[in-house]
């Protein structure tokens, strides 16, 4: 086990430069997601770390040791892809035992080590297959295997989950966190999909365009978003986001519409901001609020959720009240106070 | 039902009728190959079947009988003529030692050269296409006096050594085959995903491990279809194993001295045309079972 720092990192391919200097410590025994959309350089860090990428300025460190000139194999790091990568012409136990093979350890502590992979992951029945003759999900739990069965210091993954459909994807997310509560080894887990991240990570990194956004833990980051990005990013259905101009204790959208603020929050008369308020804060009524015209509502079983017209802006809202709803119908919101944000329109930063 | 069974009897009715017209020449030549001579040279009729079967020719050829013993065989002289000595042993061992050999080397060469090629960054690494696309505008024939030259030179052409003139021929065989091979690998090389190599290094394995352990017995199905290429192309060579060598006469160069200015001795050509093969399909039959598709399945998401 072990930490890992990132300081000051930079990455060009040519003159292109994809990583501009990043800081990151994860601490020993962490679950850290690394997210972001797509071509943010999210793999390109994770491979720096694991050193399949050289890195062009600034320093990796594992476990307080300058790792940049190491070859992978001496990290005593473990890494999944997303594609598993696996050896196509070796049995799944084979797969498993090459690293040990190649580490020269005896047969016996071979055999055991496979042994237990196999079964915390249930790979058992399966030993003596090939790749070809497995599923989606038994090959990406080989990929696994390949990696805990080397007891290494750091796990990295890359998308792991991307290739399986829906509900595998659910049921490995699961079985990836209980593994790491079994085996706490310091994992960096690389994702572009918000609610693994949210629902994996002791901390999440959110990326974009080669620089950090934000820095925290999943109810962090949701909770208090340090800018419009990551509000944005974060959430399904997205945080709502109205552009409006300070004036008094509200905000005037250019439509006219006043939203309320907290008495306490005074960001200044005439302030261009963006004020943001998640669908599960809205309150949506029929009484007094602020009036919008239902567009389609789409229940969900445990919830409603309800898309309307405010001013020209479509947003969201969601409910667990059973309201009845239809196109044209007049609704209410009152927004919790407690739960609003704002970001200054220009720089996007949250206001505080 | 009914149209589905009309439908299959159409299907294989079209197939055997493929596969014949192919297969017609090797028959008519294996046929010829056991006619005797009354029945390869007739003026009146073509004889199919109607004819008693011999293996003169192959005797001939592959035993190295004498003229005296065929007059004694077959009761006639008739058409036993000419100075060339028939016995095909001698160059039907050439041509397995030449061809086997051009192909081990190439293929050594080639795949190490198509795996770096595939996994490394080099800087006259865009030169290859270059090399491949020029060496095939270039007929052997355009440079065959500059490598008679050479050849002589070297001392692998008019020499009595005989394992000279077997390196000269595998080498300039290696030379023609290796742009053709070192493209083919590195296709399949390219087949196989990098992030297995990559795999591999994290768990521990050098690059040289990763060649050898990993990538290698992917790329098997690759291996033996471009040593298949490269030995048909060693096997059927004429043109520079007519000029290079004195000492070693292939089976094609040798078939051609089986044209004699007395006439063509048709059976003696279809007799080593018909044992060429051979060798050929023995060792399409050795490589062939890892022929099959589909060697890196599973190693990736599909
Ligand atoms: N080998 C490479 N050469 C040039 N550019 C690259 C290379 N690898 C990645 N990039 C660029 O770096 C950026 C980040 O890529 P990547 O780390 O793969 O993104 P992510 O994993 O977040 O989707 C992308 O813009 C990509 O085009
Ligand atoms: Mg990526």
């Amino acid at each position: 086990m072990a930490s890992v720092t990132v300081s000051n990192v930079r990455k060009t391919y040519g003159d292109v430069e994809v990583i501009h200097g990043i800081d990151l410590d994860i601490a020993d025994g962490s679950f850290v997601v690394l997210l972001g959309p797509s071509g943010c350089g999210k793999s390109t860090l994770l491979r720096m770390i694991a050193g399949l990428e050289t890195v062009t300025s600034g320093d990796i460190a594992i476990a307080g040791r300058r790792v940049n000139g190491v070859h992978p194999k001496d990290r005593n790091i473990a890494m999944v892809f997303q594609n598993y990568a696996l050896y196509a012409h070796m049995n799944v136990k084979d797969n498993m035992s090459f690293s040990l093979k190649l580490a020269k350890r005896p047969q016996s502590e071979i055999d055991e080590k496979v042994g237990w992979a196999a079964r915390i992951l249930n790979l058992e029945p399966y030993l003596a297959r090939y790749p070809r003759e497995l599923s989606g999900g038994q090959r990406q739990r080989v990929a696994m295997g390949r990696a805990i069965v080397r007891d290494p210091a750091v796990f990295l993954f890359d998308e792991p989950l991307s290739n399986l459909d829906a509900k595998l994807r659910v049921q490995m997310r699961t079985e990836i966190k209980e593994l790491h509560e079994r085996l706490k080894t310091t994992t960096v887990y690389v994702t572009h999909d918000q609610i693994e991240a949210m629902t994996m990570a002791d901390r999440i990194v959110i990326l974009r365009d080669g620089i950090i956004e934000q820095i925290g833990s999943p109810l962090d980051v949701y909770d208090h978003p340090a800018n419009l990005f990551v509000a944005e990013f974060i959430g399904s259905p997205a945080m709502n986001l109205l552009k409006g101009v300070v004036d008094g204790n509200s905000v005037r959208m250019d439509s006219g519409v006043v939203l309320p603020l907290p008495p306490e929050r005074n960001p200044g008369q005439g302030r261009k901001v963006v004020y943001g308020v998640r669908p599960e804060h809205m309150g949506p009524g029929t009484g007094t609020g602020i009036k919008a015209t239902v567009n389609v509502t789409e229940p969900t079983g445990p919830d409603l959720h309800i898309y309307a017209d405010l001013g020209g802006e479509e947003i969201c809202a969601i409910t667990s009240e059973r309201l009845t709803l239809s196109r044209g119908d007049t609704i209410s919101f009152n927004p919790r106070l407690d739960r609003i944000h704002l970001f200054d329109a220009g720089t996007g930063k949250a206001i505080t | 039902m009914e149209q589905s069974v009309l439908h299959r009897t159409l299907r294989d009715i079209a197939a055997v009728l493929v596969v014949a017209i192919f297969m017609f020449p090797l028959f008519w030549w294996a046929l010829t190959s056991i006619k005797p001579m009354y029945a390869i040279f007739n003026k009146d009729h073509v004889v199919v079947f109607d004819f008693v079967p011999t293996l003169i020719n192959y005797a001939v050829v592959l035993l190295g009988w004498s003229r005296a013993e065929i007059a004694i065989e077959s009761g006639s002289t008739f058409g036993v003529g000419g100075t060339s000595s028939y016995d095909s042993r001698q160059t039907i061992l050439d041509s397995i030692i030449v061809s086997v050999g051009s192909t081990a080397l190439t293929m050594v060469v080639a795949v190490l050269a198509a795996y770096a090629l595939s996994r490394m960054t080099f800087r006259t690494r865009t030169g290859f296409l270059n090399w491949v696309l020029g060496q095939r505008f270039m007929p052997p024939i355009a440079i065959i006096v500059p490598l008679v030259l050479m050849y002589k030179a070297a001392g692998m052409r008019d020499t009595d050594n005989l394992f000279m003139g077997y390196v000269g021929l595998i080498l300039i065989y290696a030379l023609m085959n290796l742009p053709i091979a070192v493209l083919l690998m590195k296709s399949f090389f390219d087949d196989v995903p990098k992030d297995v190599d990559e795999a591999a290094m994290i768990d521990g394995a050098t690059r040289w491990q990763t060649f050898r352990r990993i990538v290698l017995p992917m790329v098997r199905g690759g291996i033996a279809a471009a040593a298949v290429l490269c030995f048909i192309f060693a096997w059927t060579e004429f043109l520079l194993s007519l000029f290079l060598t004195t000492i070693i006469r292939t089976v094609p160069v040798k078939i051609t001295t089986f044209v004699t200015s007395t006439g063509s001795e048709w059976g003696f050509i279809s007799a080593l045309g018909t044992a060429a093969v051979i060798p050929g399909f023995i060792f399409i039959l050795l490589v062939q079972r890892h022929l099959v598709r589909g060697l890196t399945l599973g190693s990736l998401k599909e």
